[in-house]
Formats: structure tokens, sequence, C-alpha cells
């Protein structure tokens, strides 16, 4: 079913890495946006 | 002494690749089963035209949570595809902090207020409800505690963070889960149609989606099978509901260590900000940016689209990960108390956005 101790891994895992799960969501999102604003990223098709 | 130092390191690179190696199967699938879901939106919307049918328009996240549902549902999901599926709720947060970009600060601030009056009230009657409901159907008192942190803030994350703060059996966490997650997949279903049916405004379902529906997936996409205007409104009430989380939490972790005179939270801003979804920050982030237009509107919309690519692979993880046989052997008990506190807790819910819907226009 769901998979709790999957997602729990996860978050286990990326809490090794010394961050949150949450934290990187918020890196990523963030780095994307820096990306965007450079102009590295021109153009996302949808 | 280099040596040393090197060696970790590269034991460390070697594991992080292991780990990353290890998610690409799921990751796969996660992608695939979502560009199938578009693919089938937009074939149908292009045989409609070429054959001039007025058909009707099922969004690709129908499509997504629905072949997802067959492929688990049927072949099931072998191992080596699990752990890349459970980066679902990575790929949800991330959309959330890009959704970010598409929130002028005025209209987070006065959506997300009356969201917040909203989820207090929400919050404070859901507790106290499924406490009474679970006393009453005999559940024991930690499993009646997760199953109502579970329905009145943010389902998974909410037990997950409240199992350690309780100290509660993985049991009975995972019945909690089960039944927030089984009642989270009917709401999928009979929120939009209910929506519809009541006519409701966007905003005002969007209102009720982030609202009613307890895991944060599944109110998005419960919003965004009504409409996109509703899914980005459900995503801000819902995200309000999450911010809630840790006071709600620390609630019960203080109430059990008394109860059980065990040690007591030590740092109570420390626990707080534990507890706190980081995600809404960076919500609140992306959206004051594009409030002081730090993005040009092509950026924003490339912005937009990214947030909507993050989504589409957790729809396509909804489905993939619900099994309905595995929620089978989960027991009746804590479905029915789940699904009876649902049921009215939607109710409370759509009365509270009913009454509401001249103040959220």
């Amino acid at each position: 079913m769901p998979d709790k101790t999957e997602t729990t891994n996860v978050a286990k895992k990326a809490a090794g890495l010394g961050i949150s799960l949450d934290a990187w969501a918020v890196a990523l999102a963030l780095g994307f946006a820096l990306l965007v604003w450079l102009g590295w990223i021109k153009r996302v098709p949808w | 002494m280099a040596s040393s130092v090197a060696l970790p390191a590269s034991e460390f690179q070697d594991n992080l690749f292991k780990r990353a190696l290890r998610l690409l199967p799921g990751l796969f699938l996660l992608v695939a089963v979502g560009w199938a879901g578009k693919f089938v939106e937009q074939s149908i919307a292009r045989y409609g035209k070429a054959h001039h049918l007025t058909l009707p328009n099922i969004e690709y996240v129908l499509w997504a949570i629905l072949i997802g549902l067959v492929i688990s549902n049927t072949v099931g999901i072998p191992a080596a595809f699990r752990p890349g599926l459970a980066t679902y709720e990575f790929w949800l947060k991330t959309g959330i902090v890009l959704l970010g970009s598409r929130f002028i600060l005025g209209d987070v601030l006065k959506l997300g207020g009356v969201s917040l009056i909203l989820v207090a009230i929400e919050i404070t009657v859901s507790l106290l409800f499924m406490t009474a409901l679970g006393k009453a159907f005999g559940l024991s008192p930690k499993l009646t505690d997760l199953l109502a942190i579970g329905s009145s803030i943010c389902g998974v994350s909410a037990i997950i963070a409240a199992q350690g703060a309780i100290d509660a059996d993985e049991e009975d966490s995972s019945y909690a889960i089960a039944a927030v997650l089984a009642l989270g997949a009917v709401a999928l279903f009979t929120f939009p149609l209910i929506g519809h049916a009541l006519g409701m405004s966007d905003t005002s379902y969007g209102i009720w989606a982030g609202l009613g529906v307890d895991n944060t997936a599944e109110a998005t996409a419960a919003g965004a099978l009504f409409s996109d205007a509703a899914g980005k409104v459900a995503v801000l009430a819902k995200t309000a509901r999450n911010a809630m989380i840790g006071f709600v939490v620390l609630g019960y972790a203080i109430h059990w260590a008394r109860k059980q005179h065990t040690a007591g939270i030590g740092n109570k801003a420390l626990f707080l900000w534990q507890k706190f979804p980081k995600f809404v920050l960076g919500f609140l982030l992306i959206s004051s940016l594009a409030t002081a237009r730090f993005f040009t509107g092509p950026q924003l919309a490339n912005l937009a689209n990214l947030s909507r690519w993050a989504f589409l692979l957790t729809f396509a993880g909804v489905g993939l990960r619900t099994n309905i046989g595995e929620m089978r052997k989960q027991g009746l008990r804590p479905f029915l108390v789940g699904a009876v506190g649902e049921v009215v807790i939607a109710a409370l819910t759509l009365g509270l956005v009913l009454g509401a819907s001249r103040f959220i226009h």
C-alpha cells in the first residue's frame, strides 16, 4: 500500500546527508528559480 | 592523513551514487505514467477537434492517477521501483514551492489568512470529534490520537511526525496512514463531483479541498481535478493547514509525556522548528520574489510549468502507491472511524467555506 516505510526511508536518507527532505525540495525549487532568472532555462514547455 | 580523508569522501560519493541509482527505475515509472496521462488527455482533445466532437475534457490529473491505480492493482509494483516511487512526496513539495510564483503575496495573505481562521476551527472540531469517535469505537488511545492528528492536519506527514513524538506503535501508525490514504483516494473522486453539483467557485472549492482532504498530494489532486485555478487555491489552503503541524504535534507530545511520566519536550522552539514544514517558507519566498517583480512574465510562466511537471510526477505517484488489496488487510474499525470522521469533517469544512464565501472572493 502506501509506502510509508519507503517514504520514511527516503526522508531518513535525505536527513542523513544533513538536511531534511523538505529542505532538499526547497533547495531544488530555488535552484530552478535561479536558473530561470539567469536565463539558463529559457523555455519550459507544457 | 590525506588518504584517510579521501577514503570516506569516496565512500560517501559511492553511497550517494548507489542511492541515486536505486531511485532511477521508480523515477522513470513516475515520468512514464505522468506523461501517459498527459498524452491521453491531449489525444482525446485532438480526436474531438479532428472529428468535430464535443468530448468531456478529462484532465491529465485523473488519467495519471487512473493509469497508476491500474498498474498498482494489476501487475503490482516490483521492489526495484519503490524507492523511486517514494520520491513523489519530494516532487509534491518542490511543486508547491514553485507554485509560489503564481501567487501575489497579497493574495497569499488574504486567502491564507481566511484559510488559517477556517483551519483553526477545522482542527479544533476535528480533533475533538475524532477523539470522541475513537473512544466510542474502542480504539487504543494512541491510534485514536494518530487518526485525529492525521485527519485534522495533514495526513501522512502529521502521522509520521506524531508517531515519534508520542511514541506510538508502528502498527498503529500504519493503520492510521492506511485509513487516511484510503479515504483520500475516495475524496479524489467525490470532492470534484460535489463541488460541481453545488456550483462552487474555483476559490471556494479550492479552499474546501485544502481543508477537507487530509493528505497534501490528494488535496492537490482533488483541487486540480476541479480546475487549474482551484488546484492552486487548494495548495494554498492545504499549506496553511500544514503550517499548524508543529503546534498540534507539540501539544500531543506534551500530553503523552505527562501521561506516561516520561521526559517532556526540552526546547519547545527547536521542536516547533524541526516539525515545521520548510517548504511553506520556500513557497512564501518565491511568492515574495514574484510580487517584487523579480521575474519577468515569461520567467513566471516557466516556473509555473516547472511546478506543473513536479505535480505531474506527484499525481502519478498517488495512483501508483495506492493498492486496494493491501488496504483491505488493514482492518475495518480504524477505517470506519476514519470514514465517519472524514464525512463529518468534509461536511463541516464545506459549511465553513460556504459560510465564509463572501470573504474569499
